[in-house]
């Protein structure tokens, strides 16, 4: 045998050994009563036509692969951006555990997170007890400044009131009568992650602005000088909310980052553990409503947010993600607009470096075909720049975009000669997209980590940014927004494209004639 | 007078060259290298133009005698083909240390040869001096000829030590090592009437493979290529063709030359780049032949290939007319020949507003005049600061040049092409010339050339005024 005591072999070796590639073949036949090899090719072959595009495409129900996340993951990622807030998700336990592991998966940093963990009865009886006693123990165990109470479906099919329930574990005592805690009602059969990330910090906000859930006062807006700043449901978080703080710093901008998970995201190795650290303190969230303006980088990820706050008296804009020369212009013009800062000739050299990056190779980008996925903002920012930059985004595709978006994107090619052969694909998900990269064949493929199963069947490579990233270590610490994101993403690109044509002409005494140190 | 020098003199006197012939003894005595000013930006050396030279033949081993410098710069930098053997790619230098500086280095040379021989035993190894090791005192003529009687193989010298002298002289010297010690030494298998060489072809991005196929249409054998895509055999008996073809003008003019002379091998200089210039290709090949005794029907055959190549090209320019027309080019190039590629760009409609003639002989020179009329802007050596001006004053829409002014042309914020050794697109004959026009389509309608030229809003004072207006100043308003 080839697994022995003295030698394991481990998965990568184990399975590829004679006796049981043998043992396998037999097993197959003898009694799996297989379809024969040709059978199977064959339909293999047949997902790959149009014809099976089209009853692909004719799905009413099932969803297969969804490029989308549920609210609550969107709701403990807004909440960690705060000051030593605890995430408390009203609901069954498993779902906190995804959560968690969710993002330290992409983050590579522990992930905070507790849940009221109700039960069958608790079902039946209704979760105010889960929720006394889990307001109770979170507060004591893990001292948290702030708890933002979401939900899992399980307290929303029953109709648990969080206002009610938090109500009344302070009048049993749970946490203190001014202790905060924010709620949003983020059930995951409403929307997506991004429509979680909107519902928690819309609570969180109003809990700060609008009195409290009726305890205090609602404050009176002193307008000031500062601008808020939101970032959306961002893989990119720790990189971006340093750049961008950074450009801020330089143009000298006073600012408040609304939901700053930079740090909690990143932190050192040093011997001590930080269950939360850094984030938007509790005093700048609810002074955030004195700001004369805010800022969002994601329209679709502060759908209800933006209107609250600009109910609020600010002036409010939103962007899609912004990638690239035009976008960080748009961007940083509208910031100098709002704030009267002038764009400083730090910048102006940053953004000069990226033409120049962009002109230089521009060649190899020029007219190469890209599927993109994503959520609906990034969507728009990423194809917006692969037009920049000559390319042609010929699938587009957000699970978690509406027909709004889908319009939105259109316009956008539209107005693109190299958005001409291009579609937008809103509401689908990454089967369709395989039955896409068949039919309508691209250069690259640029979405999460679950594109390579795409990579796998369709040989489309696949150029990895969005969230999560599970595969590929570090790249939420590099910004893909300001002109500095920009050349980082070009980078990931153009990384890409050399690494296929090396890859195309690799092999020795074969195609390595083409194997060229210079490209 | 030591042996290289004599071997400089003799190639500056080049009697094949026009340049040459116009000149005075004396002044063919002086060189025709012009002394490279101290301070100013130049090109590569002497050894440079000979690695270049002689890299493309593939199944040596190309062993650089020097300090790592050499070969560490030079390593597998040109985008030269191979059918076969990979061994031209591999990096060999005898890599020499201080005390080899001290002590002399023909000792580790030696022993790099056997190691060579030992390990991969290739048909041939080319070793090349530098200048350190030509200052040392190493004769590696010597070292070569005792290598070459010990292990029975040819060891080649180079003699081509950095400091004699340009890159340009360097090609030529390289020729040289190749008429002494390589061309003549074997004889192949079989002959025809149709075998030619072709000379001074690289083979850079797989050119020779896309004018090929239409000489095996033909019926004609490239007996041998000096240098792209060869052998060390096919160079070795390559004195045996019936013709020849002088691609690139000035870099190995000595070898055919030499080769008409020793081995009534009568040449024409021709170019693969262009229409006009591919297909007068084709007939000269055929015509020579002809002359040297192969069947009539020869010339017949390669006018109908002309005029089918010739017909269906025009028909695959249709689409790129429009986009093209008047488009104004800046041409500067090394090694390509000028002439050849202004006449490839205007036939389809662009204008040449400038080209460079740093390497070009009289003859070339005079080519240009007739093509771009007695005005033509030649410029003889233009430095990046004049290029960069030129460019910056939109006197040409799009620059076709080697891969070093590319940055010059992004920084004046001008589209650019890549026509030299480091490209990776072949532009050679009939589908090379539709594959350059489509690439110059591309990169002047590639999107980044208008956000290159474009300022950055914020300094941009009229888009102030499109997001408010009424916000005009006077001297705008009264402007507007």
């Amino acid at each position: 045998m080839s697994q022995s005591a003295e030698k394991v072999l481990d998965h990568f070796d184990l399975f590829r050994q004679p006796e049981y590639v043998e043992m396998f073949e037999d097993k197959k036949s003898n009694f799996e009563a297989p379809h024969p090899q040709e059978k199977v090719t064959g339909i293999v072959e047949w997902t790959k036509t149009w014809e099976y595009r089209e009853k692909n495409f004719a799905r009413e129900a099932l969803t297969v692969n969804p490029a989308k996340a549920c609210q609550p993951l969107g709701a403990v990622f807004a909440a960690v951006g705060f000051e030593s807030t605890l995430p408390f998700v009203h609901g069954s336990q498993g779902c906190v555990a995804y959560y968690r592991s969710h993002f330290s998966r992409h983050f590579k940093e522990p992930s905070s997170c507790v849940s009221s963990s109700m039960t069958e009865d608790a079902a039946v009886f209704g979760g105010l007890n889960n929720m006394i006693d889990g307001l109770a123990n979170a507060y004591n165990m893990y001292k948290p400044k702030m708890i933002a109470v979401s939900t899992t479906c399980m307290a929303e099919v029953i109709g648990d009131d969080l206002n009610a329930f938090i109500k009344t574990s302070k009048e049993k005592g749970s946490v203190p009568a001014e202790f905060d805690v924010p709620f949003a009602h983020t059930p995951a059969f409403v929307g997506s992650h991004i429509t979680g990330y909107d519902n928690a910090l819309k609570g969180i906000l109003t809990h700060f602005w609008d009195g409290k859930a009726g305890t205090t006062e609602a404050l009176v807006r002193q307008p000031n000088d500062k601008i808020n700043f939101i970032g959306g449901f961002d893989g990119y978080t720790v990189g971006n909310l340093r750049e961008v703080k950074r450009i801020f710093d330089l143009m000298g901008v006073s600012y408040t980052i609304l939901g700053d998970n930079s740090e909690v995201w990143d932190t050192p190795a040093d011997g001590e553990f930080r269950m939360y650290d850094g984030g938007t303190t509790l005093e700048e969230a609810a002074n955030a409503v004195h700001a004369k303006a805010t800022v969002s980088m994601q329209e679709y990820c502060t759908e209800k947010t933006l209107p609250m706050i600009a109910e609020h008296g600010h002036e409010v804009a939103a962007f899609n993600h912004p990638v690239g020369v035009e976008a960080t212009d748009k961007f940083l013009m509208e910031v100098s607009r709002l704030t009267g800062k002038a764009i400083p000739e730090a910048l102006a050299k940053e953004r000069g470096r990226l033409v120049d990056a962009i002109a230089d190779s521009s060649a190899h980008i020029h007219g190469k075909k890209f599927a993109l996925y994503g959520d609906p903002d990034m969507c728009l920012g990423l194809a917006a720049f692969l037009l920049e930059l000559g390319a042609e985004p010929t699938h587009i595709l957000a699970t978690n975009g509406n027909k709004e978006w889908g319009a939105k994107v259109q316009a956008m090619l539209d107005a693109s000669p190299f958005g001409k052969n291009c579609h937008v694909y809103p509401g689908k998900d990454l089967w369709h997209m395989r039955s896409l990269l068949y039919t309508e064949p691209v250069d690259f493929l640029i979405g999460n980590t679950y594109g390579k199963y795409l990579q796998r069947d369709t040989g489309t490579p696949l150029i990895r940014i969005g969230f999560p990233i599970f595969d590929r270590h570090h790249h939420h610490r590099y910004p893909v927004w300001g002109y500095q994101g920009g050349l980082n993403v070009l980078v990931w690109i153009l990384d890409k494209i050399f690494e296929e044509i090396d890859r195309n002409t690799i092999v020795p005494a074969k195609t390595d004639y083409s194997f060229d140190i210079i490209r | 007078m030591d042996a290289l020098s004599k071997k400089v003199q003799e190639v500056f006197d080049e009697p094949a060259c026009g340049k040459n012939q116009g000149k005075s003894e004396k002044e063919r005595k002086k060189g025709c290298t012009k002394q490279l000013q101290p301070g100013a930006a130049a090109g590569g050396c002497a050894f440079d133009g000979a690695k270049i030279a002689l890299q493309p033949i593939t199944d040596v081993a190309h062993l650089v005698h020097g300090p790592i410098a050499c070969e560490g710069n030079s390593w597998d930098n040109r985008g030269a083909k191979s059918s076969g053997s990979r061994l031209y790619r591999t990096g060999f230098t005898t890599d020499i240390n201080e005390l080899d500086v001290v002590y002399g280095g023909e000792k580790r040379l030696y022993k790099s040869v056997k190691e060579i021989i030992d390990k991969y035993d290739p048909p041939a190894i080319f070793v090349y001096q530098t200048c350190v090791t030509a200052l040392i005192g190493d004769d590696i003529e010597a070292v070569c000829k005792a290598a070459s009687q010990k292990f029975g193989k040819p060891v080649i010298p180079v003699n081509a030590p950095g400091f004699v002298g340009s890159k340009n002289l360097g090609n030529k010297l390289a020729g040289e090592a190749l008429l002494d010690h390589v061309i003549g030494t074997q004889e192949p298998d079989y002959l025809t009437p149709y075998d030619i060489n072709i000379i001074g072809e690289y083979n850079l991005a797989g050119e020779l493979w896309q004018v090929k196929p239409l000489l095996d249409e033909m019926g004609v054998r490239i007996l041998s290529c000096i240098s792209g895509d060869a052998k060390y055999r096919e160079v070795a008996y390559s004195h045996r063709a019936k013709a020849a073809m002088m691609v690139c003008s000035k870099a190995m003019i000595n070898i055919a030359r030499k080769m008409e002379e020793r081995y009534e091998i009568p040449f024409f200089e021709g170019s693969f780049y262009g229409i006009t210039d591919m297909s007068d290709s084709l007939r000269q090949i055929a015509k020579l032949l002809v002359d040297k005794g192969a069947p009539d029907e020869l010339l017949a055959r390669t006018e109908r290939i002309i005029a089918r190549e010739e017909a269906r090209f025009w028909q695959r320019m249709e689409p790129f007319k429009d986009r093209l027309k008047g488009i104004k080019v800046l041409l500067i190039t090394g090694g390509v020949k000028s002439w050849s590629v202004v006449a490839a760009l205007q036939e389809v409609g662009m204008e040449i507003v400038g080209t460079s003639v740093k390497k070009s002989t009289l003859e070339d020179k005079q080519k240009i005049k007739e093509l771009m009329g007695e005005d033509a802007h030649m410029i003889e050596d233009m430095t990046p600061r004049e290029m960069y001006k030129m460019l910056k004053d939109a006197q040409a829409d799009i620059m076709l040049s080697g891969g070093r002014s590319q940055f010059v042309a992004l920084k004046a914020k001008m589209p650019w092409l890549d026509i030299n050794q480091e490209r990776h697109h072949a532009y050679a004959g009939y589908e090379g010339m539709v594959k350059l026009v489509e690439e110059i389509d591309n990169s002047l309608h590639n999107p980044v050339w208008e956000q290159v030229r474009k300022p950055a809003p914020w300094d941009n004072p009229f888009l102030e005024v499109m997001a408010a207006p009424g916000s005009l100043s006077p001297a705008l308003e009264a402007a507007a």
